[in-house]
């Protein structure tokens, strides 16, 4: 790199613009505001009599971890089209369509397991393909064909499931995937953790994740300097069909069959966590590690509150709340510090 | 109803003395004193920061002054009283820079929002009546336009014109009601001959008594239209003085002040080197159309600074977009360095060594709500991608790229929105003179740029000259493109014609061809 300083400009170039000092702390507060208060639920449930028996034990932490799997891996898929700007509301149903698709193969066709796997993930790249396609080359908006998508989706179970819950022959191998541990970790917790490095890698550490969060300030921008938008944005929504298609699998082996629920139920607490996600580590942006503290927090809060006796109820009580404070308080923050 | 209400002649019709407000850390104005005469122009000069857009503001209750007062009409008030209502009854009016229309409904409904709708005795709407009452103030606004058009359909030109109407529609109903209208940035997206009318409406109205304040960055527009002439620094005002004694360095040496030696950009030809032109080829257009452009042909050297003019909507930025390939022209080819570039064809223009900055800087350039960093790096990304994104060395680049084109941030990693609009800009030739580009377009280059900003932003541009680059500018700036140009062609009929060269180009030379060609405009077909 040849360094050409023929401009070197004068040494106030960098003078401060003035602001507060109290900014950093008010960063980090920001930044960290999710993570405290979830060692702050933590330890209340942990010392709280009503759920102190069940709360802290490893049997509990492996439930509660098994059971956000699917939520983290819908919340992730919804994150990589949200970084460029769009919506995707079909991530629940591709996982239910995909998880029918594959307990279907297996009870009805008693096709081999690594063949039931490719046939999920077709259903969610196919879906992420149209998706993209109909976003991003014929300029449709993004919340609403998925909408449709997740809607036709839904339909499509019940057409194959005639509403029945589909068990019947399910491999044994990936049953235990679902069910048992390795070294006292759930085994999805493996495939979950991986996903997650993978997303976060892909969204933060390559240019193609810069491109993404490019389209998502700025569309017009992003063309003009050279991002192939169209491509970009439909790669994301095809990535997020895999994802989705990856929670729909891991599902599967969690339940050891297949429901005739239309996935719209997973789908809402996985946005809510990307967005609690958006108000921490990197505050003001979606971001990977944010929407992992979103996933445990309100997996942490439920359980702990359910133990302690809460009601059914309370559980997307406190999603909804968790939701509408979070946003709040980054707002707030977001004020002062602008 | 007495026919003129000025029985006692004010002096003033309006002072504002010791008005200090400060944010954080930063005394954005420092006891600073304001009068409008009345039937004058006052023009608030100032770098960016300088306090001219916040004593506006203080003015229009869109910040609480912490101190001063305010003489209004006779009437004192505490600075500290203003709300943006109490402003609005006293009668002072503001258009800011963000004009506040709404792009998608009419102009009518436009001037109806920021008053109300007249309605029927049923309660109803009547379009009617709001039609007929804002098609008389668009006449006497001399804006050619019907109150059910789109404000998104209008030119930017004449936004500004209907959001000025809108901030003064009540003078319509209440003639008596004295107001002064304050004007943020008015010009900052206006095209010179748009400037012009703008000015003479201004002018117009200043003469029947209104009082006006102009916030600008352009000192030439200044010294035109202005009868007093504020200047701001740091917050104070440094300089109040009457626009007729007032000239050119002595208004920039006091913008500058004494800290910060501006050195005047010498014209292209006072620059001592030969000619450029001789040199290779670097961009050729050849019988490229795309409406409004027909048949145009363009060759530029390397090296050489090359302006186009023209009116409003005579194709400059249409010019400049379907070289970097984000218009397809209908027919034609562009070459660069020999080469036909393929057209619609954005990532193979940059490729071949071109660099575009927009006209519209928000809309087509900036990434707002990420860092300095990350825009001034969205073109060059992959430079810093070894399997990871190599954080600290985009970073000192960075932070290399700030020092370097004197761009004022605390950091890079503050938003990009946090910066003023000279900042802004400065961040967008950046990003692509960081790229050591062989052809660089630039599209209107210092709109909303300060002054003192504009002289290192052009330093910038010749500088890149200098190194070999080709550079097309389409300004509507004539003052801009005879400091910068070493030839200017103006647009007409969709051709490449007028050609000024080394020598005769002067603001006004230009003014007349672009002018004439309008003349002109009509007879051909």
């Amino acid at each position: 790199m040849t360094q050409t300083d023929t401009a070197d400009a004068p040494a106030q170039a960098t003078e401060p613009h003035g602001r507060q000092a109290a900014r950093p702390l008010l960063h980090f507060a920001e930044r960290y505001a999710l993570a405290g208060l979830l060692v702050v639920v933590g330890v209340f449930f942990t010392v709280l009599p009503a759920s102190s028996q069940i709360f802290p034990t490893a049997a509990n932490i492996q439930i509660l971890a098994s059971s956000q799997a699917v939520t983290l891996l819908i919340a992730l898929a919804a994150l990589v089209p949200l970084a460029a700007g769009f919506f995707d509301f079909s991530a629940g149903a591709v996982a239910a369509a995909s998880s029918v698709v594959m307990a279907g193969m297996m009870a009805n066709h008693g096709l081999p397991l690594w063949t039931c796997v490719l046939a999920a993930f077709a259903v969610g790249l196919t879906v992420g393909f149209f998706n993209g396609i109909a976003v991003c080359v014929f300029g449709m908006n993004s919340f609403v064909i998925t909408l449709a998508a997740a809607t036709l989706l839904g339909g499509g179970i019940q057409w194959y499931t005639h509403g029945q819950t589909i068990s019947k022959n399910i491999s044994p191998a990936l049953i235990d995937f679902g069910s048992l541990t390795w070294g006292g970790i759930p085994r999805v917790l493996f495939v979950v953790a991986g996903a997650t490095l993978g997303i976060y890698y892909l969204v933060d550490q390559t240019p193609y994740g810069r491109s993404l969060r490019a389209m998502g300030d700025n569309p017009s921008a992003a063309k003009l300097v050279g991002i192939p938008v169209v491509r970009t944005g439909v790669g994301a929504f095809v990535i997020a069909g895999a994802l989705a298609s990856l929670a729909g699998i891991t599902l599967t082996a969690r339940i050891g069959g297949a429901t005739a629920d239309n996935g719209t139920a997973m789908i809402f607490p996985a946005l809510a966590a990307v967005f609690l996600g958006a108000t921490a580590i990197r505050p003001g942006h979606f971001n990977v590690f944010g929407t992992v503290f979103g996933v445990t927090l309100v997996a942490v809060s439920v359980s702990g509150l359910t133990l302690a006796g809460a009601a059914d109820w309370v559980n997307p009580v406190f999603n909804g709340a968790a939701l509408a404070v979070a946003v709040m308080i980054s707002s707030y923050l977001g004020k002062r510090t602008r | 109803m007495p026919p003129s209400s000025k029985t006692q002649a004010a002096a003033f019709s309006l002072e504002a003395r010791g008005i200090s407000k400060r944010f954080g850390g930063t005394q954005a104005l420092d006891d600073a004193t304001l009068t409008l005469r009345p039937g004058s122009i006052n023009a608030l000069l100032g770098g960016n920061g300088s306090g001219k857009s916040t004593i506006v503001k203080c003015l229009t209750g869109v910040y609480r002054a912490d101190e001063g007062e305010v003489l209004l009409h006779g009437r004192t008030m505490s600075a500290r009283d203003i709300s943006p209502v109490v402003a609005h009854r006293a009668g002072i009016r503001v258009v800011h820079q963000d004009l506040a229309l709404f792009d998608r409904a009419s102009i009518a409904e436009n001037f109806a929002f920021a008053d109300r709708f007249p309605t029927t005795p049923l309660g109803s709407v009547s379009w009617s009546r709001l039609n007929r009452r804002v098609a008389q103030i668009l006449e006497q606004h001399s804006i050619p336009a019907r109150p059910t058009d789109l404000v998104g359909g209008l030119r930017p030109a004449q936004k500004t014109l209907v959001a000025i109407a809108r901030a003064l529609q009540d003078q319509q109903d209440q003639p008596d009601q004295e107001m002064v209208l304050l004007l943020d940035e008015p010009t900052a997206s206006l095209p010179e001959r748009e400037v012009a009318l703008l000015f003479e409406a201004l002018r117009e109205r200043a003469s029947q008594g209104q009082s006006l304040a102009i916030v600008t960055h352009r000192l030439s527009e200044v010294l035109a239209v202005a009868d007093d002439i504020t200047v701001f620094r740091d917050g104070r005002v440094v300089g109040a003085l009457p626009a007729a004694t007032a000239d050119h360095d002595e208004l920039l040496s006091l913008l500058a002040g004494p800290t910060r030696q501006v050195q005047e950009v010498g014209t292209a030809g006072e620059n001592g080197q030969g000619q450029p032109g001789a040199g290779r080829v670097a961009v050729e257009l050849q019988q490229v159309s795309a409406p409004p452009l027909a048949d145009a042909d363009l060759v530029v050297h390397e090296g050489e600074i090359v302006g186009v003019a023209g009116l409003l909507g005579s194709g400059r930025s249409t010019l400049l977009n379907v070289i970097f390939g984000c218009r397809k022209p209908t027919s034609g080819m562009v070459r660069v360095n020999g080469l036909p570039l393929q057209p619609g064809d954005v990532a193979g223009a940059m490729a071949a060594g071109v660099a575009l900055v927009p006209e519209n800087r928000l809309r087509d350039a900036a990434f707002s709500t990420v860092s300095v960093r990350e825009n001034v790096s969205a073109a060059v990304i992959k430079e810093f991608w070894r399997l990871w994104m190599r954080a600290g060395r985009e970073r000192a680049e960075a932070q290399r790229l700030a020092r370097k084109y004197a761009i004022k941030t605390r950091d890079v990693e503050q938003p990009y929105l946090h910066l003023s609009g000279g900042n802004q800009q400065k961040v967008i030739l950046a990003r692509w003179l960081r790229r050591k580009p062989r052809i660089l377009l630039l599209d209107e280059p210092t709109q909303g740029v300060d002054a003192v900003a504009r002289m290192e932003i052009y330093r910038a541009i010749r500088d890149a000259a200098d190194e070999g680059c080709a550079i097309i500018v389409a300004s509507s700036d004539h003052d801009e493109l005879a400091l910068l140009c070493h030839r200017v062609v103006v647009l007409q009929a969709g051709r490449v014609g007028g050609h000024l060269s080394h020598g005769t180009i002067t603001p006004d030379a230009i003014t007349r061809i672009v002018q004439s060609v309008s003349a002109s405009l009509e007879p051909v077909r």
